[in-house]
């Protein structure tokens, strides 16, 4: 699946995040290359969604580098406060890190196709005849062609998360960022929205998934990071971790995890 | 009630409802400009700037109109020879120019916090969300935070529409002879108070009934996503709804 020779599409070195006297992260690298699916494992605070979010910049590292395909986002130092240094380079590489959120956020006042549209065409100058034939197909590959025209509110959550991830894709990323896809899904809606997932990881597709789903990062995933307070106690090939985990948090992780 | 004289008196004060709207027009165009750039200064919080249009508020919504009309329409006559070099005293001596002017700055600081309540309300995760797909500046407020505070703010917009109506009949007091400045005409004629300000305000009231029904169908045009998904589901799935 990946390729190691190859440039990593996303490349963070030591990682430090900063909220006032709290340190949530403290040195965090990661390479993912192409073909990469990284589940992101860590219970609550352990600093996997902060991570996820420095990586397209929402949050604002206190230190540390984040590269995208080989380009490094600029940072500058405002006071003790880190800011972004060049406006039209991160929006830039934001089309290239298309990011799904936990709660959907898909554009309230736009309809489903519009939604998909709006970046390619307002963002990346795209055709918009283009885009919105794309926009078809990506719905009929997510299984809500039906919704091209609704609005976000009148979708099921799992429906609304479909078409997040559709708009993700109509934006052709490098790398897609899932920050806890499933976690404000129903019990019973979590599976269309994984099967979505797994499709694409099949696909090839570059993706880091902050997620609980413990079975969906054993069965889809070919790496697993496990974070704790902060750091990586744990980062191997999926079936290896799970199998044989090194730090013993992880281990216990696991177990409680398991038991739910 | 002598209602062949309310009925000529109708005709009389009809005559008066286009400078009536044309006021309200133009004063309310150049408030709204004014109002999207005194709420985003506001929301932004913007160094400076922030705090020289919160005095401007502050100052607008806590003086009567009437008093800002009187302000620049009399007092403004005092620094004429600055005015004349500036070119602007032959707009600002017009008592027509005066009442738009007064009729704009002061719906603008009222408009403004409309507005500014409809910025408030724009969901942070749909905002992040646009930065987070390439979106900044200009672009992003065009796209995704005006669209949705407009449609929030426009109920209380449309208010502020209809008070600019009836503030409109405060620039009789300055010569103009919209509704109101012809009704007083009319009066110091026949000494007939009642037919008058009885016609003139059922002609108010008739523009202000015509006005909300419009806001009305703009609010329900730009917000299909508010309401229940009837007409969509019908179309798409005619067959189960």
């Amino acid at each position: 699946m990946s390729d190691p020779s190859s440039q990593p599409v996303v490349s963070v070195r030591d990682l430090h995040k900063q909220f006032g006297a709290l340190e949530v992260l403290k040195g965090v690298s990661i390479d993912a290359r192409k073909g990469d699916v990284i589940a992101i494992l860590g219970s609550s605070g352990s600093g996997k969604s902060t991570m996820l979010r420095c990586i397209n910049m929402l949050e604002l590292p206190t230190s540390g580098e984040v590269a995208i395909s080989g380009e490094v986002i600029r940072l500058k130092k405002s006071g003790t406060r880190t800011a972004i240094a060049d406006q039209k380079q991160i929006d830039r590489i934001r089309t290239r890190v298309a990011m799904v959120f936990q709660s959907f956020n898909l554009w309230s006042h736009m309809t489903i196709l519009e939604n998909l549209i709006e970046a390619p065409v307002q963002v990346q100058g795209r055709h918009p005849a283009d885009c919105v034939a794309e926009a078809k197909a990506l719905l009929d590959k997510v299984g809500i062609a039906d919704k091209i025209d609704a609005y976000p509110a009148h979708l099921s959550g799992g429906q609304q998360q479909r078409a997040a991830i559709a708009r993700a894709l109509a934006m052709h990323p490098d790398v897609m960022l899932f920050d806890e896809p499933t976690s404000a899904l129903d019990p019973e809606r979590v599976g269309e929205v994984l099967k979505v997932i797994r499709a694409l990881a099949e696909e090839g597709r570059t993706m880091l998934v902050v997620t609980h789903e413990m079975a969906f990062a054993r069965e889809v995933a070919n790496r697993v990071i496990f974070l704790h307070q902060g750091q990586i106690e744990e980062d191997g090939p999926a079936k290896e971790v799970f199998a044989n985990p090194k730090s013993e948090r992880f281990r216990q992780f696991i177990a409680t995890a398991h038991n739910h | 009630m002598d209602f062949a004289f309310l009925g000529q008196t109708f005709l009389q004060l009809f005559s008066g409802i286009p400078l009536t709207l044309q006021l309200t027009a133009v004063a309310f165009v150049i408030a709204s400009i004014l109002a999207v750039l005194i709420a985003i200064i506001r929301t932004r919080k913007i160094p400076v700037l922030d705090q020289i249009v919160g005095f401007y508020v502050f100052v607008l919504r806590g003086t009567p109109l009437l008093v800002q009309i009187f302000l620049i329409y009399y007092g403004l006559g005092q620094f004429r020879p600055t005015l004349q070099s500036l070119g602007l005293w032959q707009f600002l001596r017009d008592p027509y120019w005066c009442s738009i002017l007064a009729l704009a700055l002061n719906s603008s600081a009222y408009a403004s916090e409309v507005l500014r309540g409809g910025l408030r309300s724009v969901p942070v995760r749909e905002i992040e969300t646009a930065r987070a797909y390439g979106m900044s500046g200009l672009r992003l407020y065009r796209r995704i935070i005006l669209p949705i505070a407009i449609r929030r703010a426009l109920p209380g917009y449309g208010n502020e529409l209809i008070l600019m109506v009836k503030a409109t009949s405060l620039t009789s007091t300055i010569t103009l002879m919209e509704v109101t400045g012809i009704a007083a005409k009319l009066i110091s004629g026949s000494f007939r108070p009642v037919e008058v300000f009885v016609a003139a305000g059922v002609i108010y009231l008739a523009i202000n009934f015509i006005l909300t029904r419009i806001i009305a169908v703009i609010d329900w045009w730009l917000t299909p996503h508010l309401r229940r998904p009837k007409t969509i589901a019908a179309k798409l799935e005619p067959t189960h709804v």
